[in-house]
């Protein structure tokens, strides 16, 4: 039996003025892991690539659940809840590895890569002076106490898995329009690992979607897009939305095919300008459009995609990545970059797609400046809940766009979002 | 033969389950089948489990953590989790004691 969290007044009617308390109930909170993470939701867990062999596994999370992508023998991908079906003790402790079964340390219990329960310890008790003593009951079954397995789903070598063994497709899931920007970026190709970076965020889990739904800010926060021309708010773009506006992509092209020139002339006019700044390094500006990036008549330069509730793809010039919203409690999340490539990329591009990750992640030229504007904004949240935010950049209502201006993808978010949470009780509980 | 060890009574073994020995500091278990001796190393090829605390089913130990099966006369890992087999140690009864040939 879950406590309601308090109801929301929403300012306005819609969804153009966000209350603060959104972002600062724990109630609230266990709330979204039930209904946006548990059930009926699609969660991404890792890349095919990070798990190329027969044993390899990857511990991470779904919601604030611990999970492990296996692969089995025979090369399935499984993900399983990390969960002994005996004591609950989340027994694997290693990010990656290679395992034939999962031994729980507590007392043995045995697991298969796909969660099956292989044997229990003294099962038929201890021989003791002539006479067996304890073990588990005649009608113990392993088959009944194997992990907690979850769906999963795997597209363009990108992992997705739902404790909701009911939830739709993926496919339905994302619908066609994000798919369509999704099969762009994992078009087939085998992936590489380029590397990770991880981050705490001690903001609600929410804002990272938000942040990656808001082109309002990058051409006026991030004054390394400004300063060296990698952003202006008259790019060419558009912003598109699933039929839900759950998801979305921002989409945008930049003139020269994403080459960036540090122009005074070219450049949005804020006051973060400054033409005399000058790179060290130029080439973390050495782009190279690349075939994959045409989609019709277009040859987008950055495209953003944000599938709720879990993860960020970014497309960002030559830079590709995963991003994995990991919440834990309504204050804070980890962030997790997976900075990817692809089988045919030459050793130059390798190193082109590296540099350029160097303007993402915690320390990043221009991602550094994201973990702390949600720090701050959760520090005004938590000061005073009974306040609200405004989005309504662009207008009150809800639509695609084919510009920046506008915050209509943060809108769409909580249109869905309010639709789900305040949904009467009955979805509450129930998930494995 | 010189390198046969006595390493037991036979009349410490009994049906349905082992019972560990330690010659020349070794780990292994000795068990008694419809009245014939095999020997086997103690330790479970899969978990860390002492085989001579399993139950014997047929010709097949099945060990105490996690019911993997061995066949006790060539040392075959015959039921999964166990894969690896076991070494087996030739045995015989001579006079009620257990020999086992150690430089097997």
């Amino acid at each position: 039996m879950s406590v309601s969290p308090d109801a929301l007044h929403w300012e306005a009617g819609g969804t153009s003025r966000i209350p603060f308390a959104v972002y600062t109930d724990e109630q609230r909170h266990q709330r979204e892991l039930e209904r946006l993470f548990y059930q009926g939701h699609w969660c991404y867990v890792g890349l095919e690539a990070e798990i190329p062999n027969p044993g390899d596994f990857k511990r991470t999370v779904v919601g604030e659940r611990s999970v492990i992508m296996t692969r089995a023998a025979d090369g399935q991908i499984h993900v399983v809840e990390n969960v002994c079906a005996h004591r609950g003790m989340r027994f694997c402790r290693k990010r990656h590895g290679n395992a034939t079964e999962f031994v729980c340390p507590y007392h043995q219990w045995s697991y298969q890569p796909d969660g099956t329960l292989q044997g229990v310890p003294f099962r038929r008790g201890v021989r003791q002076d002539g006479k067996v003593n304890g073990g588990m009951p005649a009608d113990f079954n392993p088959k009944d106490h194997g992990l907690t397995r979850l769906k999963v789903a795997v597209r363009g070598g990108v992992v997705f898995a739902s404790f909701d063994h009911d939830v739709e497709s993926l496919e339905d899931y994302m619908g066609p329009t994000v798919l369509q920007y999704f099969d762009r970026l994992f078009n087939g190709r085998k992936l590489t690992i380029l590397g990770y970076n991880r981050q705490r965020i001690p903001g609600n889990w929410k804002l990272m979607q938000e942040n990656i739904k808001d082109p309002y800010h990058p051409g006026l926060l991030h004054t390394w897009f400004v300063t060296f021309g990698l952003w202006r708010a008259d790019n060419k773009s558009e912003l598109r939305m699933d039929a839900h506006h759950r998801h979305a992509a921002m989409v945008s092209t930049r003139g020269s095919m994403g080459q960036a020139s540090g122009q005074a002339a070219q450049v949005t006019q804020v006051s973060s300008f400054k033409e005399s700044m000058q790179l060290e390094d130029p080439r973390f500006l050495d782009i190279v459009p690349e075939p994959w990036w045409q989609m019709d008549d277009q040859m987008p330069t950055a495209v953003m995609t944000t599938l709720f509730p879990s993860v960020i793809f970014q497309q960002q010039v030559n830079s590709v990545s995963t991003r994995h919203i990991q919440p834990d409690g309504h204050g804070a999340f980890d962030f997790v970059w997976t900075h990817f490539g692809f089988e045919d990329d030459t050793p130059e591009m390798t190193q082109r797609r590296l540099r350029q990750a160097n303007l993402f992640g915690p320390a990043g030229f221009v991602s550094a400046d994201d973990g702390e504007v949600i720090e701050f904004s959760q520090q005004a949240f938590d000061s005073k809940p009974q306040h609200r935010a405004l989005a309504e950049l662009g207008g009150r209502e809800v639509g695609e766009t084919d510009h920046m201006v506008t915050e209509t993808l943060i809108r769409g978010m909580y249109e869905y979002w309010r639709k789900v949470m305040e949904a009467p009780e009955k979805c509450d509980g129930g998930a494995a | 033969m010189s390198n046969w060890t006595d390493v037991a009574a036979e009349a410490d073994l009994f049906e349905g389950a082992g019972i560990p020995v330690a010659p020349g500091g070794r780990d292994i278990a000795l068990f008694s089948v419809e009245g014939e001796v095999f020997a086997t190393d103690n330790l479970c090829t899969h978990g860390n489990a002492k085989l001579c605390d399993g139950f014997v089913e047929g010709h097949e130990i099945e060990c105490p953590f996690h019911q993997g099966r061995f066949d006790l006369r060539t040392g075959d890992a015959t039921l999964p989790p166990c894969t690896q087999p076991i070494k087996v140690w030739p045995a015989k009864v001579e006079g009620g004691r257990v020999y086992l040939n150690l430089g097997a």
